[in-house]
């Protein structure tokens, strides 16, 4: 019961700060602060492993809309890129996630010097049908960001027809998370098929499932990305 | 690509088994008039329109051409009493375009009622008939009856296609059942049956091409197996079919030992009419669909070749 209380917690901590990055992209208000100040204690282990479950995205704001993020939230999710590091033997998207966050760090914290992270490969999708293509990309939707190239998004990129064939599949079977990630993901592909009709499309699973900031969030970003917005 | 045998034996099947339940294309002459006695030819006018096709791919084998034949016996003499019964239904709702549906296949396949010829010619100079109310897509298959039958279609064929839903291409994602089988009769009437895929004008067929997967994909997992069928019928129009592999394999696993395609998940059970009425037309289209399917792949094989 208590793992599953704390499995409770930590979803409602992301569904939390997923919501503040969604205000934050959506009114342009930087001066509030999306992350944490404070880490310590239990409530920060659930902060920061919030922002470990949220990625990259947990700055989103700070990379779409091009302004400097707070240097206390800056402080905060460099602790959770640290204190997360992927295990051995970690999944592949896991590995993708915390790779995609050290370079977000990179981006945001001067103070890093490190080079960049090697990329963990993308062998994993090599034999991937299209159905399986798009979950995958959809959970790494975070890596969607206009201009920052990595396997994944050069991976993305050949398959434009598969993305959209699997947002079609996510829309029918109503998983709206999944819609919302490949939605976002071909905003920024190359000879996606018009008449996917993706602006109303985002529109439309905004509409139905919304109310999960989760899926809010990359409606949102989708948006941004589509008016021109670049990191 | 699928198993061409595979694709094969789901026809077989499926006509050995609407041989054995011919009797179920029946007729109600005592039909409640709020029915109406010409709802029950739809499925005789389908069964003569699939076995047509299996007639014209020429890829049945000699049993299943057999077969398709004395069923096309039976329903005309038997259902149809040798085309009474659409003269009859003809003059209980004279300007009904229901007896000329259901004729045009039997009339190319070479049985003939010249009372129902002479109904439709005269129906056809009717501003009534050109007005009747139906779904744009039923509107372009009766454009296209009506050119099968050697009479200048009203309206014609690409005026009535203008207001069907899969001519406009839209938002794939909004595809549900009602669409779906819209979507499907809407490639039926192009392609005249899968007889000419050359009717798929290229932006429809690239249209179907791109989205068709994600549809097959979705009617695959919640087995709805009629769905499915008459999905795969498009695919083998297609200018490219693609033969889906884990599509044919599932709706070959669903068919029965006896034949019968359930509808949707599994066989219902009950009133042997009342069974029938729910699952000849599945049944009618993984006949549909397989020799279409296997008349592509053999096709596709000799080009290899």
């Amino acid at each position: 019961m208590e793992q599953s209380g704390t499995s409770t917690l930590l979803q409602g901590a992301v569904q939390d700060l997923a919501s503040g990055v969604v205000s934050a992209l959506r009114g342009g208000d930087h001066t509030r602060s999306v992350l944490p100040a404070g880490t310590d204690g239990e409530a920060g282990d659930l902060a920061l492993a919030a922002v470990r479950v949220l990625g990259s995205d947990a700055l989103l704001p700070a990379l779409l809309l091009r302004t400097p993020p707070d240097p206390a939230e800056v402080a905060v999710f460099r602790k959770a890129v640290e204190a997360y590091p992927p295990r051995a033997d970690a999944a592949p998207t896991v590995r993708w996630s915390h790779w995609g966050m050290a370079r977000t760090l990179r981006r945001v914290d001067p103070s890093v010097t490190a080079g960049p992270p090697d990329e963990p490969g993308t062998g994993w999708l090599d034999e991937a049908g299209w159905q399986t293509l798009t979950h995958q990309l959809a959970v790494l939707a975070p890596l969607a960001l206009p201009g920052e190239d990595c396997a994944v998004s050069r991976l993305a990129g050949c398959h434009p027809v598969d993305v959209a064939r699997g947002f079609v599949r996510a829309v029918r079977r109503r998983d709206w998370r999944q819609a919302a990630g490949a939605g976002r993901w071909l905003t920024l592909l190359p000879a996606v098929p018009d008449t996917v009709g993706l602006a109303s499309g985002l529109d439309f699973v905004e509409l139905m499932g919304g109310q999960d900031p989760l899926v809010a969030l990359h409606v949102q970003a989708a948006r941004l990305m589509r008016s021109g917005a670049r990191v | 690509m699928t198993d061409t045998r595979l694709i094969h034996t789901v026809g077989v099947g499926a006509m050995e088994w609407l041989w054995t339940h011919r009797d179920g294309f029946r007729l109600e002459p005592d039909a409640d008039p709020e029915v109406g006695f010409l709802e029950r030819f739809k499925p005789v006018g389908e069964l003569a329109l699939v076995c047509k096709v299996l007639f014209r791919e020429g890829v049945a084998g000699s049993r299943q051409a057999q077969l398709a034949r004395q069923l096309l016996d039976h329903v005309w003499r038997e259902t149809l009493d040798g085309g009474t019964m659409l003269v009859r239904g003809q003059r209980t709702e004279p300007a009904s375009p229901i007896p000329f549906e259901v004729y045009l296949p039997f009339r190319e396949l070479g049985y003939s009622r010249p009372e129902v010829e002479r109904a439709v010619v005269l129906n056809h100079r009717l501003d009534s008939w050109q007005a009747f109310e139906a779904t744009p897509t039923r509107r372009l298959g009766l454009s296209a009856f009506q050119r099968r039958f050697g009479l200048t279609p009203r309206p014609s064929e690409s005026e009535a296609l203008r207001t069907t839903w899969l001519a406009r291409t839209p938002e794939p994602w909004t595809v549900e059942g009602h669409i779906a089988y819209d979507i499907t009769h809407c490639v039926f009437h192009l392609t005249d049956w899968g007889e000419n895929p050359e009717g798929l004008t290229p932006d429809i067929a690239g249209y179907l091409a791109t989205w068709l997967p994600a549809w097959i994909d979705d009617w695959l997992d919640l087995k709805r197996w009629d769905l499915l069928g008459e999905l795969l019928v498009v695919d083998a129009c297609l200018p490219r079919p693609t033969l889906d592999e884990p599509a044919w394999q599932a709706f070959a696993a669903a068919q029965q030992p006896d034949g019968a395609m359930p509808a949707i998940r599994t066989m219902p059970e009950g009133d042997p009419e009342a069974v029938f009425d729910i699952v000849y037309h599945s049944t009618l289209v993984a006949a549909f669909a397989s020799v279409l399917a296997t008349s592509r792949a053999l096709t596709e094989l000799a080009r290899v070749r």
